[in-house]
């Protein structure tokens, strides 16, 4: 089972907007919706570890972390964030991180 | 489908595509349409193309910010030339401009400059140009207005009416004959030829919803709202709450006749603790009754609890108090639903003080259940009263964490690891995906420190 870690990106969000409004106007069972955000883990599970080949580094200040079911959350503030090509700075960002070596959970 | 986009826009683009192509065959096995995938996949696009992530993709595309156009089949048809149903000032000029297809459905993506604000109005006889060069004229005054395009499918999208609070991620303009377009500026104007409902179904969904609160709060009056009454019997100074809820009677009326179906609906449920309690009720509001001289006992009732006394005074339900949440100790199953509620009905007209005399007298002979109930009742009793009605005591006062979590600006990814050394930390994270700054970013590693 792929973490369900990434429902929670634009490109999550929007996915399950749009099951909610089919299954608003009842084209479509939740039970069909379900089957279908498991299998967008797969999808992107699977994309971000074969088809993303970049780095980025960053640096800045932390403000909260918290460790609870083997998921990390950050809260940092005053982060620069540097690719190769370009510097973006943000005054506040939290980071969501599941186990990297352990894909058997639902989070 | 999109000549030039971004990596992030590639590879979201990608994940659209497996997921559709994978649910394909299990859509069919639900004895779906291909229809219905299609809908899934272009409300996905869609809302994708809104949003701020794919910004990438936009400005590869086009020079300046986007909005998309949809024109109604018959508006191209009455004229071969492009009718930009887009508002532009007449002084601004069009950077870039896709080619519409006369006498179709068009999907026009073109960009104005950035500092334009809507709604614009195109008055007729504005030439716009695209980037590639081609001319075209907008032969009717348009106005172009803010709106999220709800089915892309659909010829004309309906307007949001001025009620609706709901602002577009990136703004969405939907042509509109000006003729039927409101003269007034902004978002109020609107025009539907084809109302789809999705596009309806909100505003209405927000009027109603904005009608609702206003509407049980004189509904709910005692007939809903059970434990509304105890609270408003809890307040010392007879405050308009009581007078909120009555629709005509006085509230005193409304208390006693709140009780009396209450008494009605304990008759019938009646279950061994409140039996109890009853049996205590009966006997405090026996005390009571003798205290205030009350004149007659209504022996309508199966209970004569409830015979409830007319002569009672706001000011003597003022003081009653609340016994119900943790003091209650009946079931909280729909059958009982009622009944601890209706019990706070009876305990509304009882004092703390004669509960505890009623302790005192029955301690000896009740059971032990019952004694702890009752002086973990009257202790209750005693520490209700003194709270606010509302329990605003029980609140736990943490609203620096929500708002120090709430941020648009998030990480989702996995740690390889997390490393602290003093107060520095060190972040070796893989396969994220990153929103800031309103845009999205994805990374396969990220390596990050910082200083707590």
């Amino acid at each position: 089972m792929a973490y369900q870690l990434y429902r929670n990106t634009t490109l999550g969000n929007s996915l399950q907007e749009s099951l909610d409004e089919l299954i608003q106007t009842q084209q479509i069972t939740p039970q069909l919706a379900l089957q279908v955000l498991l299998q967008f883990d797969k999808a992107i599970n699977t994309a971000l570890a074969n088809r993303v080949r970049n780095r980025v580094n960053f640096r800045g200040s932390l403000n909260t972390y918290r460790f609870c079911d083997n998921v990390w959350t950050f809260v940092l503030n005053d982060v620069e964030f540097r690719e190769v090509t370009d510097l973006v700075k943000v005054d506040k960002v939290k980071i969501v991180a599941c186990d990297g070596k352990r894909h058997t959970e639902y989070k | 489908m999109l000549s030039n986009t971004g990596p992030v826009a590639k590879l979201y683009l990608s994940i659209i595509d497996d997921v559709i192509e994978s649910m394909r065959e299990l859509f069919l096995d639900e004895g779906l349409e291909d229809r219905v995938l299609d809908d899934l996949r272009h409300l996905w696009e869609s809302k994708m193309m809104q949003s701020k992530a794919m910004e990438d993709f936009r400005k590869n595309n086009i020079n300046s910010s986007n909005f998309v156009l949809q024109l109604p089949a018959s508006y191209t048809q009455t004229d071969q030339d492009v009718t930009a149903s887009v508002v532009i000032p007449a002084s601004q000029t069009i950077h870039s401009f896709p080619r519409l297809k006369a006498g179709s459905e068009t999907l026009a993506t073109f960009s104005l400059p950035a500092g334009l604000a809507y709604p614009v109005q195109i008055p007729a006889g504005v030439t716009l140009q695209t980037a590639s060069g081609q001319l075209y004229k907008v032969n009717v005054p348009v106005v172009v207005t803010q709106q999220p395009v709800s089915q892309p499918a659909q010829k004309v999208t309906a307007f949001r009416g001025a009620a609706a609070p709901q602002p577009a991620a990136a703004p969405s303009k939907t042509a509109a004959p000006p003729q039927e377009v409101d003269p007034s500026p902004a978002p109020a104007a609107s025009v539907t030829q084809q109302p789809p409902q999705n596009a309806n179904l909100p505003p209405s969904q927000e009027t109603s919803a904005l009608q609702q609160p206003p509407g049980p709060a004189p509904e709910t009056s005692l007939p809903q709202t059970e434990p509304e009454v105890p609270q408003v019997e809890n307040e010392p100074s007879p405050h308009p709450e009581p007078v909120d809820l009555s629709m005509t009677a006085s509230p005193c009326t409304q208390l006693l006749d709140f009780q009396i179906r209450a008494e009605e609906a304990l008759a019938q449920t009646a279950p061994l603790q409140t039996r109890d309690i009853d049996d205590i009720l009966k006997e405090v509001i026996e005390a009571e009754r003798a205290r205030s001289q009350a004149s007659t006992k209504n022996d309508n009732q199966a209970e004569p609890v409830l015979g409830l006394d007319l002569d009672y005074s706001y000011s003597d339900l003022s003081d009653i108090v609340q016994l119900d949440g943790a003091a209650d100790n009946s079931d909280l199953e729909e059958d009982e639903g009622g009944v601890p509620l209706e019990e706070n009905d009876f305990l509304g007209i009882i004092n703390a003080e004669a509960i505890k005399a009623l302790q005192e007298g029955e301690g000896s002979s009740d059971g032990n259940s019952i004694s702890s109930s009752d002086s973990e009742g009257a202790d209750e009793l005693a520490d209700i009263v003194e709270e606010d009605p509302l329990n605003s005591g029980d609140d736990v006062m943490e609203q620096d964490i929500p708002d120090l979590f709430d941020t648009d600006n998030v990480i989702v990814c996995q740690y390889d690891k997390i490393h602290r050394s003093k107060n520095r930390w060190k972040f070796h994270l893989k396969d994220g995906v990153m929103c800031y700054g309103g845009r999205d970013y994805v990374f396969s590693k990220a390596v990050g420190e910082a200083e707590w």
